[in-house]
């Protein structure tokens, strides 16, 4: 198995009642292990629904698979259901690149340092700036209309403002849909995408936690433009 | 692990072509060293930016994954082969046998490839994203044949004339940015 760790640290914020939790992701998440590393949080997730902040801090993360990716998405849609916050900090750029092609990027929150993920925490949980990611580039002034007119009616709000609504539950809840609805509404909106196919075999998640995410709840994952990852999020720079 | 130069297989290497294939039980523990190999190559014998050798790590990681999980049966293997040629392009071919729990042909794969880059496409699962959002971005090209094993054989290239040329682009652009910038300051 490859070798993966992730611990759970609590954050304590004298300032105000809100749970956050830092997870410390490191070395490597791939097939061999993710279905079992990544069961922890689901429990933490189950033991602490209400509120609950987590800041994911990838210092020390190697590599993470499309299947990581996947769970990460998952989570980040049941904290922000439960009116949470995600974060996460300190990736690596050849995680962060991972992170923007599949539009994570968009959803997620990704700051360079522990500090200022934590700064970015609202004490009273309310849902704060759009998950834009710190600096915009420079070398990506065309992104976001490529980007809006690649994604339908409902992601350009989730791409850009997917926490701008805190008053709004229920278009939260359409862009960030249950477990129970992802179904019902894609078969209204495209009855003629095929979910379930014979790649998309769900996995036989363990059932160690409560909810395995068998229709785990996602956002849209807006296209990024893979040829031209921003670094202003990274501590290094790749050699060009 | 076969590794075949110009001067032993002049029928599919060219004297600036290298091809070199490994045969992979079928085992998820094995991929990590895959893409060790995939990094290491990339970066050490192409021209492709360090960047690129990561995001070829993935490509390969996801191309293996899928073939493991879904084409192919345990006690099988799955073949790997990279093709580089070091002032062109660098070209991955994944193989399976076909022997996985619910066999899928080349053509149904396409057609599932093309339905899930539709956009608007929803990603509602934890899996599906590895071909379509990484390995597609990360490509020029991707083609689905049938292998003689009877399984499927996906082949990926990435230009590397195409990726300089970006980068120049790229570049320009953020130096006439800076260019307007002083401009304006001045």
């Amino acid at each position: 198995m490859t070798e993966a760790s992730i611990t759970i640290e609590n954050l304590e914020d004298e300032k105000s009642n809100s749970l956050t939790k830092i997870i410390h992701i490191s070395g490597q998440l791939d097939e061999s292990n993710i279905d079992e590393k990544i069961q922890p949080i689901y429990k933490l997730l189950e033991e602490n629904q209400k509120g609950l902040n987590i800041i994911f801090n990838l210092e020390n993360l190697e590599y993470m698979n499309s299947k990581s990716i996947g769970y990460l998405t998952d989570i980040y849609g049941k904290i922000t259901e439960n009116k949470g916050q995600t974060i996460i900090c300190n990736a690596k750029p050849n995680i962060t690149d991972i992170l923007q092609v599949v539009g994570l990027t968009q959803l997620i929150k990704t700051v360079n340092s522990l500090e200022e993920a934590k700064k970015k925490l609202n004490p009273t949980n309310k849902p704060t700036e759009p998950t834009t990611q710190e600096k915009e580039p420079q070398e990506e002034p065309t992104e976001p209309p490529q980007q809006a007119q690649e994604a339908p009616t409902e992601a350009p709000q989730q791409a850009q403002e997917p926490q701008e609504e805190p008053t709004e539950p229920p278009q939260q809840a359409q862009e960030a849909p249950t477990p129970e609805q992802p179904e019902q509404k894609q078969e209204q909106k495209n009855p003629e995408v095929k979910k379930e196919t014979p790649q998309e075999i769900q996995d036989p998640q363990p059932q160690q936690a409560q909810q395995p995410p068998k229709e785990p709840k996602t956002q849209q994952e807006p296209k990024q433009n893979p040829e031209q990852p921003t670094q202003e999020n990274s501590n290094e720079t790749y050699k060009l | 692990m076969e590794t075949n130069s110009s001067s032993q297989t002049k029928e599919l290497n060219t004297p600036e072509e290298t091809k070199i294939t490994i045969t992979l039980p079928i085992n998820a523990y094995f991929i990590s060293g895959i893409r060790d190999f995939t990094l290491n190559i990339i970066k050490n014998t192409t021209k492709f930016s360090e960047q690129w050798a990561y995001r070829f790590q993935s490509v390969v990681d996801e191309l293996c994954n899928n073939a493991i999980e879904y084409g192919s049966a345990p006690g099988k293997e799955i073949k790997i082969t990279f093709i580089h040629s070091k002032e062109k392009y660098v070209e991955i071919i994944v193989e399976d046998t076909g022997t996985g729990k619910n066999k899928i042909t080349a053509s149904q794969l396409q057609k599932l490839f093309e339905e899930r880059t539709e956009p608007g496409y929803l990603f509602t699962g934890i899996r599906g994203r590895g071909l379509i959002k990484i390995v597609k971005e990360w490509t020029d090209e991707i083609k689905f044949e049938e292998s003689k094993q009877g399984g499927i054989k996906i082949n990926v290239k990435k230009y590397l004339k195409e990726e300089k040329e970006k980068e120049e682009v790229n570049t320009n652009k953020i130096n006439l940015q800076q260019e307007s910038s002083q401009v304006v300051l001045n």
